[in-house]
C-alpha cells in the first residue's frame, strides 16, 4: 500500500499524493473553523457547525472564521503557484516573489495609493498588481542578466537589493503622509483577517486571466526546464512564454498582496515541499502546489490566532519565521541546484 | 581640525548669558528626567518640541516661537492653530531639526518625555531643556506633564487654576450625564478601526482620562496589559469585548464620516450593539489620540458636551 | 582585471615588486604592496573630502560662509556659528564620514568575496537585525540598554546566527549570504510586528532607526566606530595581497598556494565588524555599500580592489547625501537613509536591467 512512499519522488503516482494532500487540506480547513482567538472553544465551534450554536457563535464560525479560511485558501493558492512558476522561469529554486522584490513592488504601489488618498479598507487590486508587475519586470531583467553561467544567488541578491530599494522608497513617500504611514504599518505585516468576500470577488477576474496564462504556457514551460535550445527545438518561443508567465505571476502575487498584504516565503516553501514529494517536473509540482499552498497558509494562520490571544500575531511574521529555515535548508541540502 | 575646548566653553557661557541679557532675574530649578535644570524665572523665547508642551505654554499665555508639526500634518494641530499664527516649524514628531531650533535662539526648550539622551545633550547646550520624567501610562499622566511645563515656565499657580477649572467643568458635565444616563449605560471604548480589527486605545491615555472624568467607564477589553503602554489590534472574534454602550471612533483624516462608513462595510463592526444603537461618536484623531494638555482638554470636553446635547436624550 | 604578476602571499615579496607598485615591509611578516596610482588617487579623494567637509560645515538651516567655517575651526568666529559648527554639524559630519567609509569598505570586501557587485553587507541581515534590536529598545520591550548598543548586539546576533546556520562561509560566502538574507527577513518582520504593536508616537520615535539617520548620534558609538575603522583599514592593508586573489577562481587561488577559506573568513570578519559598528551609529543605510565601491572601481579603472578608495568615496557619498537631506526640504530634515536610497536606487535599477553586465568584478 505504502510502496509509493518508498519510490523516488519522480516515480510516485501524482494522483495518490494529490488526494492525500487534499485530505490534509480539508482537515486544515476544519481546524481553521474550530480554533480562534476568541472565547469560542473548539467543542462549542463543533456544536455550532452541527447547527446548535447561538447567533453570536454562528457569526464567529460561519462568518469570521469561514471567510478568513477562504481568504487563506486563496492566498496560499496564488502564492504557491506564483512561486512555482517563478522558479521555473528563473530556473532557480530560490526564486520567490517575496525574496525577489515582487511583494515589495506591490507594497510600494499600495503606499503610493494610500498617499494619493485611498485607505487600506478600500484598496483596489489593480494597483497592487501593477506594482507587482513592475517588481517582476525588474527581476526579469536580473534573470536575463544571469546569461550562460546560471547562478541562483545572483537573482536572490538582485531581488534583495531591489526589495531594500523599494522599501526605502516606500518610507520616503510615507515620510510625507502620516495617515498613510499609520495605516500601512498594520498592512505590511500581512494578515488574512478582516477581509470580506467582496475583495475576493474583485480579484477573481484577474485570476481567471492568470489561469488562462498558466494553461497556455504550462507545457512549454516544462520543456523550457530542459533548456532554451530544447524548447526552441520543440517549437516553443521561450521569450513569449516567459513574458506570459511573468504577467501571470504579477497578477497572482498582486492579487494576494492586495488582499492580505505581503506574506513572505510561501512561494519558496510550497514548491520546495512539492518537489520533495513528486519530483521536479513542473507539470506535476504545479498540481501539488494547489493544495500545499493553502495547507501552509491556513496552518500558519491558525497558529497566528492562538499564540497572542486576545490579539493576533500577524501572519507575515509567522511565515517569515517558518520560511527562513526552509531557505537555509535549500541552500545547505542541495548545494544550490539549478532547475 | 581639533577644537580648543576650554575657550569654546567660555564663549558658550557668554552666549548663554547673552541670550538672557538684561534680565539678571532669579532662577528656579526644575526637576527633569536628565537631572535638575536651572531656568530663568522670566523666559521669553520658548521652543516646544511636543504637543502637550505647546498646549500648556499657550494655555499659560505664552506664544512659543517654534514647535514641531503634529502627526499627519505639516503644521501644529488644528484645534490650536489659530492661537499661534506664524509659528515656526522646527521638525516633525519623528525628527527635530537641531539647527533650526538653535537658530530661534530660545531661552527655554520644552521637550517631550521621550526625547533621547543624545538629542538632549545637544539641545541643553542651546538653552535649558525640560524633558519631563515620563509618568508612564497611568491615569492623569497629562496633568503631571502640564505641571512640569508650568513649573519650568514659573507659572505653577496659574496652571493649578487652569486645571481646577477643567476639573470643575468636567464635574459639571459629569452631573449632567448622571442625570441623563443610567449608571448601567456609561461604559465607553476609544478605538481606531483597521480592516484587521479595531485598535483599542489604553484606558490610560489623555482622552480616555477625560472621558473617565466626566463619568464614562472606560472599557479597553483588558488588552492593555500592565506596563505595556500600547494600543493593540484586537482579534475580530473578540469584538464583543469592546461592545460598550459608547464607542468613540478616532480617525486620522478629518473626515470622520468616511471612516465610519468604511468601518460599517465590515459586518463584524455593523453587528455590534453600539453601532445598532447609533452610539458611535467619530472624533478627530489628531485631538483625541495625539494631543494633550489644558487646551486639548477643553476641546475634548467641547466634543463630549456636543455628544451629551445631541446623542443623549 | 589584474594583469600584473602577483607574488604568492606566503613567500617574502622582496624578490620582485611589480611595476607601478611600492612595497612597504613592516618587520619580517607584514608586507604591504601599494599601487602608486592608488596613492595619487586617494590623495585627490582626500582633498575632495576635505573641501566637501568645509562646504558641509557651512551649509544648513543657518548658512555660514566658508571663511567663517575656517575661522570657527581655529577657535574664532561668533558664538552662534561656533555652536552650530562645533556641536551640531561637526559630530554629524564625523558620523557621516565614519559610517560612509565603513559601509563602503565593507561593501567592497563583500562584493569582491562574492564576485558579485550586488552583494552588500546591507542585504545579509546585519542591518535588519540591528534595526529590530534598536527598535525593540526604543519601543521599550523591557530593555533599558541604549538603542545604539542594542543595534550592535543585534548585528552580532545576526552574524553569529548566520555563521552558525551556514556552517562557515561556504563557497564565495554564498551560504552565509543566503543565511543572512533569511535572518534579515525574520528580523524585518519582527520589526514590523513591534511597530504595529505600539502607539504611533512610540513608532515615530523609533523611526530614525528604521531608515537610518545621522542626527544626534551617540558620540561614544561614533568614537568606537572611528577606532574600528582604523583597525579594519590596517587589517585590509595587511591582507591586501591576499584579498587581491579573491576575484580569481577557487582553483587558481588554491594553485597559488593560498588558503581560500582563511582569506574568506578574514574578509568576512572585517566586513561584519565594519557593518555592525556603522549600523550601531546610523541605522540601516545599506545602499552606500553599493554606490561607494562602484565609484571607486570606476576611478581605479577596474584595476585591483580599491579598498581605500572605496572607503573615501563612501564617506564622500554619505556626507553629500546627508547635506542634501538636511538642506533640500529645510526646516524638515530628510533622514540620510532615504536620500541614499533615492541616489542609489536609479543606479541599482541600471545594474539590474543592463543586459550584460561585467559578471565578475
Amino acid at each position: 500500500m505504502l510502496s509509493w512512499f518508498i519510490k523516488t519522488p519522480a516515480q510516485r503516482p501524482l494522483f495518490y499524493v494529490l488526494v492525500s494532500a487534499l485530505l490534509v487540506l480539508a482537515l486544515c480547513c476544519l481546524l481553521s473553523l474550530l480554533f480562534g482567538a476568541g472565547g469560542l472553544t473548539p467543542q462549542a465551534s463543533l456544536q455550532t457547525l452541527l447547527g446548535n450554536g447561538t447567533a453570536d457563535d454562528e457569526f464567529t464560525v460561519f462568518h469570521l472564521r469561514s471567510t478568513r479560511t477562504l481568504i487563506g485558501l486563496f492566498v496560499g493558492l496564488t502564492l504557491g503557484i506564483a512561486g512555482a512558476l517563478m522558479q521555473a522561469v528563473a530556473r532557480n529554486p530560490l526564486a520567490e516573489p517575496g525574496l525577489l522584490g515582487v511583494s515589495a513592488g506591490s507594497s510600494f504601489a499600495v503606499a503610493m495609493a494610500l498617499v494619493m488618498g485611498a485607505s487600506t479598507a478600500t484598496l483596489t487590486v489593480g494597483i497592487a498588481q501593477l506594482g507587482a508587475l513592475i517588481g517582476c519586470i525588474c527581476v526579469l531583467g536580473a534573470a536575463r542578466m544571469q546569461g550562460q553561467h546560471n547562478d541562483p544567488i545572483r537573482l536572490v541578491l538582485a531581488g534583495a537589493a531591489l526589495s531594500s530599494l523599494l522599501l526605502a522608497m516606500t518610507s520616503l513617500i510615507l515620510l510625507f503622509d502620516q495617515r498613510a504611514a499609520d495605516e500601512i504599518r498594520f498592512w505590511v505585516t500581512g494578515s488574512v483577517a478582516g477581509r470580506d468576500t467582496n475583495t475576493l470577488m474583485s480579484v477573481l477576474p484577474s485570476m481567471l486571466v492568470a489561469v488562462a496564462c498558466i494553461l497556455y504556457s504550462a507545457k512549454p514551460l516544462a520543456s523550457l526546464a530542459l533548456g532554451e535550445r530544447v524548447a526552441i527545438g520543440l517549437g516553443h518561443k521561450p521569450r513569449r512564454i516567459r513574458g506570459v508567465i511573468i504577467v501571470a505571476v504579477a497578477l497572482l502575487v498582486g492579487g494576494a498582496t492586495a488582499i492580505a498584504g505581503p506574506v513572505a516565503f510561501i512561494g519558496l516553501v510550497v514548491p520546495f515541499a512539492a518537489r520533495a514529494l513528486v519530483g521536479p517536473d513542473i507539470r506535476r509540482t504545479l498540481w501539488l502546489c494547489l493544495p500545499l499552498g493553502p495547507i501552509i497558509v491556513i496552518t500558519a494562520d491558525i497558529i497566528s490566532r492562538l499564540v497572542a490571544q486576545p490579539a493576533e500575531m500577524p501572519l507575515g511574521v509567522l511565515t517569515a519565521i517558518v520560511g527562513a529555515p526552509v531557505l537555509l535548508l535549500i541552500v545547505r541540502s542541495r548545494r544550490l541546484p539549478t532547475l | 581640525m581639533t577644537f580648543n575646548r576650554p575657550i569654546f566653553k567660555k564663549i558658550l557661557l557668554c552666549a548663554c548669558l547673552a541670550t538672557s541679557l538684561g534680565t539678571f532675574a532669579a532662577e528656579h530649578t526644575v526637576n527633569t528626567k536628565y537631572g535638575n535644570v536651572k531656568v530663568n524665572d522670566d523666559v521669553k523665547r520658548i521652543v516646544t518640541l511636543s504637543e502637550d508642551a505647546l498646549d500648556s505654554a499657550i494655555a499659560l499665555g505664552f506664544k512659543p516661537l517654534a514647535a514641531v508639526a503634529t502627526r499627519g500634518g505639516d503644521s501644529v494641530a488644528e484645534y490650536i492653530q489659530e492661537r499661534v499664527e506664524g509659528i515656526s516649524i522646527v521638525g516633525t514628531s519623528r525628527q527635530n531639526n537641531l539647527e533650526a531650533i538653535a537658530a530661534q535662539r530660545p531661552d527655554l526648550i520644552l521637550a517631550s518625555a521621550s526625547l533621547s539622551k543624545d538629542q538632549y545633550s545637544i539641545l541643553s547646550k542651546i538653552a535649558p531643556t525640560i524633558v519631563p520624567n515620563s509618568p508612564g501610562m497611568v491615569a492623569d499622566a497629562w496633568i503631571t506633564l502640564a505641571q512640569v511645563y508650568a513649573d519650568a515656565l514659573n507659572k505653577t499657580e496659574e496652571m493649578n487654576v487652569i486645571l481646577a477649572d477643567i476639573e470643575k467643568r468636567a464635574s459639571n458635565l459629569k452631573d449632567k450625564i448622571a442625570t441623563k444616563l443610567p449608571e448601567a449605560e456609561r461604559s465607553a471604548t476609544l478605538a481606531r478601526w483597521m480592516p484587521q480589527g479595531p485598535v483599542v486605545m489604553s484606558s490610560q491615555i489623555f482622552s480616555t482620562d477625560m472621558l473617565a472624568s466626566v463619568g464614562f467607564e472606560i472599557n479597553d477589553a483588558g488588552v492593555i496589559k500592565e506596563g505595556r503602554p500600547h494600543s493593540s489590534p484586537l482579534s475580530l472574534e473578540n469584538l464583543s469585548k469592546v461592545d460598550s454602550d459608547w464607542l468613540f471612533l478616532a480617525t486620522l483624516n478629518t473626515e470622520g464620516k468616511d471612516a465610519l462608513d468604511a468601518a460599517k462595510t465590515s459586518p463584524s463592526f455593523s453587528r455590534l450593539n453600539v453601532v445598532k444603537n447609533d452610539h458611535v461618536v467619530t472624533v478627530n484623531g489628531q485631538l483625541w489620540t495625539s494631543a494633550a494638555g489644558p487646551l486639548a482638554a477643553h476641546a475634548i470636553l467641547d466634543n463630549i458636551q456636543t455628544v451629551i446635547d445631541t446623542k443623549i436624550k | 582585471m589584474i594583469n600584473h604578476s602577483l607574488s604568492m602571499p606566503d613567500t617574502p615579496l622582496d624578490a620582485s615588486t611589480p611595476d607601478g607598485y611600492r612595497l612597504i615591509s613592516i618587520g619580517q611578516y607584514a608586507h604591504i604592496l601599494i599601487e602608486k596610482q592608488a596613492i595619487i588617487r586617494n590623495t585627490w579623494l582626500l582633498i575632495l573630502l576635505f573641501c566637501a567637509s568645509v562646504i558641509t560645515l557651512g551649509s544648513g538651516t543657518m548658512a555660514i560662509s566658508p571663511k567663517e567655517v575656517v575661522a570657527v575651526l581655529f577657535g574664532q568666529g561668533n558664538t552662534m556659528s561656533q555652536f552650530i559648527v562645533q556641536d551640531i554639524r561637526f559630530p554629524r559630519l564625523m558620523a557621516a564620514i565614519y559610517t560612509g567609509a565603513a559601509f563602503s569598505l565593507a561593501g567592497c570586501l563583500m562584493q569582491t568575496m562574492a564576485r558579485n557587485r550586488l552583494a552588500t553587507p546591507g542585504i545579509i541581515g546585519i542591518d535588519n537585525a540591528a534595526m529590530a534590536f534598536a527598535v525593540s529598545s526604543v519601543v521599550g520591550m523591557g530593555i533599558s540598554l541604549a538603542p545604539s548598543f542594542m543595534a550592535l548586539a543585534g548585528a552580532a546576533t545576526a552574524t553569529a546566527l548566520a555563521f552558525g546556520l551556514a556552517g562557515g562561509s561556504g563557497t564565495r560566502g554564498y551560504r552565509f549570504i543566503v543565511a543572512g538574507i533569511g535572518i534579515g527577513a525574520i528580523a524585518g518582520s519582527v520589526t514590523q510586528l513591534l511597530l504595529s504593536q505600539v502607539s504611533i508616537d512610540v513608532a515615530n520615535s523609533a523611526y530614525p532607526w528604521t531608515v537610518g539617520s545621522l542626527s544626534a548620534r551617540d558620540p561614544f558609538m561614533v568614537n568606537v566606530l572611528g577606532i574600528g575603522i582604523a583597525i579594519c583599514v590596517i587589517g585590509c592593508l595587511l591582507f591586501s595581497t591576499q584579498f587581491a586573489l579573491l576575484p580569481f577562481s577557487d582553483q587558481v587561488i588554491t594553485g597559488l598556494g593560498a588558503n581560500i577559506k582563511h582569506i574568506r573568513i578574514i574578509a568576512l570578519i572585517l566586513c561584519i565588524t565594519l557593518t555592525g559598528l556603522a549600523v550601531a551609529v546610523a541605522g540601516p543605510v545599506g545602499l552606500v555599500a553599493l554606490v561607494g565601491p562602484e565609484i571607486a572601481r570606476v576611478l581605479s579603472r577596474y584595476r585591483g580592489i580599491p579598498l581605500i578608495s572605496s572607503a573615501l568615496t563612501g564617506a564622500l557619498v554619505m556626507m553629500l547625501s546627508d547635506l542634501f537631506g538636511r538642506t533640500v526640504l529645510s526646516p524638515i530634515e530628510l533622514p540620510v537613509g532615504i536620500v541614499t536610497a533615492v541616489v542609489g536606487g536609479p543606479y541599482l535599477i541600471w545594474i539590474l536591467v543592463r543586459r550584460s553586465s561585467r559578471s565578475s568584478l
